[in-house]
């Protein structure tokens, strides 16, 4: 139904009119949620040319699959979803992981990570995306998106021992870029 | 640790204004693709139609000239009998008036109906024409001459040429004086016994 006055679509108009090939009902999909997939797609991306391709397969693949959501959950979620996959996806194509011998979960407490608090977000993802791929995943999976390891391992692909250790790596580098920019900025002062 | 966890989570920056112009590009290839798929399937449901229909009129002309062809061989083979059976019908009528004749207490006719009996399996009878030369007759006719005087069966249009026939016996001189043919078959028959 459309609100009264304003003439902005609501989420049940918007998915009707995407189902029915309303080109500007896409567009307005498109706008509502393309600035908060772009920082999902640019936080498991490697680089911004592979944000833009993501971004873009995601958007496809919304509108075609609008016709299978169940209104079950949140659409917002549902949409997410979609871009993780579509990133994780696209990732595979060029990475492969491997499971690695299971190391001490959780070596790197999260209250290392408290500095990251104090941050300004653009800064916080600058600093995720300084994290190799295999390493940024899981943690994006983990850390931001609440996913369990359990979860992660379905959706890569590998065993949830492998997911807890590239976390705990993911946390340690994290924490050391930490220390290194802390460092450089007292001795600039 | 909740706070960046949130303002990540909720983190949001504007794609460049191409990713737009790209995504309705391929929605747009797609829906050229889906009306290509679309008029493809179009396509083919109604040629696997034509073609079904064309298989079930060439299954169809193929059922229906069997049945023809059976029905024409049933149609002449009931021909065959009607035909058969009218044969039989008329042989039997005929024994009918032979046997009725044979008992009848005349004694010329059952000596007539004796030689016409006799002379049955003949394909034909000699009998005197009026000018008293042989002529040979069936003896179906035969039995047609003998029976012009039954009311059974009607025979108008014989009866009509045999009454003729007996008028100008009568008004011969050289004809075998008689009142009827059947005297011609007895005389027939008797020259035939000599012969």
């Amino acid at each position: 139904m459309t609100a009264p006055g304003n003439h902005i679509p609501s989420e049940s108009d918007l998915i009707k009119g995407c189902i029915d090939g309303d080109a500007q009902m896409q567009r307005l999909l498109y706008q509502r949620f393309s600035a908060m997939m772009y920082a999902v797609c640019l936080r498991y991306s490697e680089n911004t040319d592979d944000a833009n391709d993501v971004l873009q397969e995601g958007f496809i693949k919304v509108y075609k699959s609008l016709s299978k959501f169940r209104r079950e959950g949140s659409f917002e979620g549902w949409v997410r979803r979609i871009f993780i996959n579509t990133s994780i996806e696209h990732y595979r194509k060029k990475v492969k992981l491997y499971n690695v011998t299971e190391v001490q979960e959780n070596t790197i407490e999260d209250d290392n990570l408290d500095a990251l608090d104090s941050l300004a977000t653009k800064d916080i993802m600058n600093l995720i995306n300084e994290l190799s791929p295999g390493y940024k995943q899981v943690f994006n999976m983990h850390v931001i998106e609440g996913y369990s390891h359990k979860e992660i391992a379905d959706v890569l692909g590998i065993t949830e021992g492998t997911s807890k250790s590239q976390l705990a790596r993911a946390k340690g580098v994290l924490k050391k870029i930490i220390e290194t920019r802390v460092e450089n900025s007292k001795k600039s002062r | 640790m909740q706070n960046f966890k949130n303002k990540v989570y909720h983190y949001e920056t504007p794609p460049p204004e191409e990713i737009w112009d790209r995504i309705e590009e391929e929605l747009q290839n797609q829906k050229i693709l889906n009306l290509h798929a679309h008029r493809k399937s179009k396509f083919l449901f109604y040629g696997a139609t034509a073609a079904a229909s064309v298989v079930i009129i060439f299954v169809g002309s193929l059922f229906f000239k069997k049945n023809k062809q059976t029905d024409s061989t049933a149609n002449v083979q009931t021909k065959h009998e009607l035909l058969a059976k009218k044969i039989e019908d008329s042989i039997n009528l005929n024994q009918k008036i032979l046997e009725s004749i044979i008992h009848n207490p005349n004694e010329k006719k059952e000596i007539i109906s004796k030689n016409l009996s006799q002379n049955a399996n003949k394909k034909y009878l000699t009998v005197a024409n009026p000018e008293g030369q042989p002529v040979k007759i069936s003896p179906k006719v035969a039995t047609l001459i003998i029976s012009a005087d039954h009311e059974f069966p009607p025979k108008p249009v014989w009866n009509k040429k045999i009454d003729k026939w007996q008028k100008i016996m009568l008004a011969s001189t050289i004809s075998p004086t008689s009142v009827n043919f059947i005297d011609l078959i007895q005389l027939a028959a008797n020259n035939e016994n000599i012969e």
